[in-house]
């Protein structure tokens, strides 16, 4: 049951709020001037707003408007804190802590207004999408204004927006059982399904997504199916549901060979994702399906996983889809918000929907028809070696724009600050496979190829947080980092009914690792120590490992790229670089989220280092958005793991920015243009 | 007002180092501070535990990171064992943090440690917190 704080504070502060709601259109999210109410922005995912209250002149000067700790939003502190708050009606509603509950924040001072939780028990502990997720809707009538979102547990909760106070006719009182009704028999307490994402509203339909655990070493071939749902903003009932791995008869089963369409699983939306209000359409990036590198069990090109697909808005009625990687064994699940740009390519206006991924390409298509607006061809790719492997003959190739980040290793791509770093590097690399993108998983042997090493990996290139386009210009804006991972198939039937999970094989000679106590179902027998792919203890790719680009959409061509994130300590006192002149690497690592402004690009660092000011910490950077110049920086207790988001609050600009990292607990830090800054009349 | 607000910030941002810092660890990770039986202890109960989110080869995966590798060092890097412990004494498993008792996390630490890259010695790495916050991590052998 929510436990509510402060009534009588939130009906005092409320009262305004009651008077102001003229949302105009019914129960679409339509933000006015200044507010943030919708994860991306925008239901076009555009995060970007046009404010330009904090500046290059002033944004080295931003205050700390007010801090908020998440700790106690739990039994235990959280240190992935990973929102993009709200802010409507100069209230902040954000998900936060380890149990995911959710808060209405003042906006001008951060005081807590009132706070539900969900305790879910056995059934929270069992999700496969824990800690506090990536926020939540906000939903009005003009009348009635709500605050919907998805707990652990996958259950979808209505609160009300002024009071925190469930909604009694959305569902049973307030909730919606987001595991009945999804066409399976699914078991209310351990069934592998769930959502860390926010849901999406428009035109009185809330879409929601489903995730499951990560897949790359699944116990079974056999799975839940993440199916994506359309329910009635008022009531909770369902209206529509898309079976995004097609049952016998639908459009796409005859792409499941051998009936494995009847057993897989996955194949969920765990993104966010987009609406056209205009258009009735909605956009949803979809993962691919049971085993992330092995689909020997899945032959067949298997729609609609990895593709993006348009769905009429009201009905769940497939309008167009465009698969990305056909037969995916890379774990290229497409992880983020396609953005929505009308761009003008050749003199000719385009609809466009772009879509950022994992492997580096932004695919970008006629948002009406799904037609690419620049080829993307079809090309022979390799086969690989493993057992009952289905290959898929051709994958799609992305002609323009450029990719974003690197995709596949060369020697070239090594290390190279000496030449006794890349002859290590090159060693290294030696036991293991490695290639151009698409290049295939091998079975992994100790003599070798011990498995392939993949950038880029399967956490990106690009990930969750997604890009930012900045409507005046159409361009779009996205972080990306390089990390390699290797990926090796083994047999272990101990663990998994698949033919082949992700792992490496062991040293034949090296003494079996201690026996679990008891025999542990998920315990990594058939796994060795594990590389870390690391030279001397420097990465082993070149830099920069962390890069923000911006490409304009009229033209499809990168505008410019900055490395985003400072350089490592460990580089930056590496004894082996003394005397070397490095420029800023960036880091390999990170989901980073921009947000564009009228003049800026924002983002904050991914990773710790020791800030000027001699201090732990890492900085929250501002460039031209024009030319990618670093124009001002702010120090921050730990680096950024949600997404900034920005609001004008009675004449002044505010940044939230939610933080947390190795040994700090989760925190929403709210900056605020200098009081120089402010209009005189806010003073 | 702004000299304030910096300062109140960069206070914060130095906590976790300051205290690690305040112990005055006179050991690092490269002085031998746990031992290769207890690694492989850890490395059963890492496997048990762990391996479900962060990957067997401790390399991370889609839903949570990697607990090794350049990266994972960066972020350690000038903080204490300690601080490591109770980085998942407190929250590690996230289902439940109490069903691993405080001697597997110490194993598991020593599992860590070995794929790191760090020497095994004869003495294993104890449990007691306030003796861990005497070890820093150090990513680069001084």
């Amino acid at each position: 049951m929510p436990r509510l704080l402060r009534p009588f504070t939130i009906l005092v502060l409320m009262l305004p709020i009651l008077v102001a709601s003229g949302a105009g259109l019914l129960g679409q999210v339509r933000p006015r001037d200044g507010e943030w109410a919708t994860y991306g922005g925008d239901l076009a995912s555009r995060r970007y707003r046009p404010f330009d209250q904090i500046n290059r002149e002033n944004f080295k000067d931003l205050e700390v408007a007010w801090r908020f700790k998440t700790d106690a939003l739990g039994p235990r502190p959280e240190f992935n804190f990973q929102s993009t708050p709200l802010m409507v009606d100069g209230v902040l509603y954000t998900t936060a802590g380890t149990r995911r509950a959710v808060v209405a924040l003042d906006a001008a001072t951060g005081e807590m207004l009132w706070m539900s939780r969900e305790d879910e028990g056995k059934r929270g502990e069992a999700a496969p999408r824990r800690l506090s997720g990536r926020g939540l809707a906000y939903w009005t009538d003009g009348r009635e204004s709500r605050i919907v979102y998805v707990t652990p547990g996958y259950q979808m909760i209505a609160l009300d927006a002024r009071t925190g106070r469930r909604v009694p006719g959305f569902g049973r009182n307030g909730v919606v059982d987001l595991k009945l009704e999804m066409d399976q028999p699914i078991d209310l307490e351990s069934g592998e399904v769930g959502l860390h994402a926010a849901p999406i509203i428009s035109n009185n339909v809330i879409i929601v997504g489903a995730a499951h655990l990560p897949g790359g070493t699944p116990k079974s071939r056999i799975h839940e199916k993440g199916y994506i749902r359309g329910y009635d903003a008022r009531t909770g009932k369902r209206l529509w549901i898309f079976h995004t791995l097609p049952q016998n008869g639908e459009f796409g089963n005859e792409t499941w060979l051998q009936d494995s369409w009847a057993y897989t699983g996955n194949v969920g939306v765990w993104a966010q994702m987009t609406i056209d209000e205009e258009l009735g359409r909605l956009y949803m990036p979809v993962e691919l399906p049971t085993g992330d590198y092995y689909g020997g069990h899945r032959p067949g090109n298997g729609l609609f996983g990895e593709s993006l697909v348009a769905l009429d808005l009201k009905t769940g009625q497939r309008k167009w889809h465009y698969q990305l990687v056909h037969h995916g064994i890379w774990d290229f699940d497409i992880p983020c918000a396609p953005i929505l740009a009308d761009i003008t390519v050749n003199g000719r206006t385009i609809k466009a929907i772009a879509q950022p991924t994992k492997q580096n390409w932004l695919y970008v298509f006629d948002r009406v028809t799904g037609e690419p607006v620049w080829p993307i061809e079809e090309r022979p790719v390799p086969k690989g070696d493993v057992p009952g492997e289905w290959y898929a003959a051709t994958q799609p190739f992305v002609t323009k724009p450029a990719p974003y980040d690197l995709q596949g290793v060369s020697i070239d791509d090594l290390i190279d600050f000496t030449p006794e770093l890349r002859a290590e590097a090159v060693k290294l690399v030696s036991r293991y496979k490695i290639g151009p993108l698409f290049t295939p998983p091998p079975v992994s042997r100790w003599e070798g190829p011990r498995g392939l090493i993949m950038v880029p990996s399967s956490t990106g290139g690009a990930n969750w947080p997604g890009g930012s386009l900045d409507p005046e210009t159409n361009i779009l804006y996205i972080y990306s980092f390089r990390q390699p991972t290797v990926i090796g198939m083994i047999n272990d039937p101990a663990r998994s009914d698949m033919n082949f999970i992700n792992g490496q094989a062991r040293d034949p000679n090296a003494p079996p690792p201690a026996p679990a106590a008891p025999a542990a179902p998920g315990a990594v027998a058939g796994e060795g120590g594990g590389p870390a792919l690391t030279v001397q203890g420097l990465p082993l790719l070149k830099p920069p490992y962390g890069t923000i680009t911006a490409t304009d959409l009229n033209r499809g061509e990168i505008v410019w790229q900055v490395a985003h994130g400072e350089t490592p300590d460990a580089v930056r006192n590496h004894p082996a670089l003394k005397g070397l002149n490095i420029p800023r690497t960036g880091r390999p690592a990170g989901r980073i989220g921009t947000l564009v402004t009228k003049t800026l690009v924002i983002a904050g660092e991914p990773g710790f280092f020791t800030m000027p000011n001699g201090q732990r910490g890492a900085m929250l950077r501002a460039y031209d958005k024009a030319t990618g110049a670093e124009v001002g920086a702010v120090p921050m207790p730990a680096p950024q793991t949600g997404s900034p988001m920005t609001y004008m609050l009675n004449g002044r600009q505010y940044l939230a920015v939610p933080i947390s990292g190795a040994g700090y607990s989760g925190e929403l830090v709210v900056f605020r243009a200098p009081q120089s800054a402010a209009p005189t009349s806010s003073r | 007002m702004k000299r304030v607000v910096v300062f109140s910030l960069a206070l914060s941002a130095g906590a976790a180092y300051a205290s690690a810092l305040s112990a005055q660890p006179s050991r690092s990770v490269w002085d031998a501070v746990y031992t290769a039986e207890q690694a492989k202890r850890g490395e059963a109960a890492y496997g048990q535990h762990c391996a479900s989110c962060h990957g067997g080869t401790l390399l991370g995966a889609e839903a949570a990171p990697a607990l090794t590798g350049f990266e994972f060092n960066s972020n350690w890097d000038g903080l204490s064992v300690g601080d490591l412990f109770e980085r998942i004494r407190m929250s590690m498993p996230v289902d439940d943090p109490g069903k691993v008792s405080a001697q597997q996390k110490a194993d598991i630490v020593a599992h860590m440690l070995r794929v790191g890259g760090f020497p095994a010695g004869t003495t294993e790495l104890p449990r007691d917190v306030q003796v861990l916050q005497q070890i820093r991590y150090v990513s680069t052998k001084p």
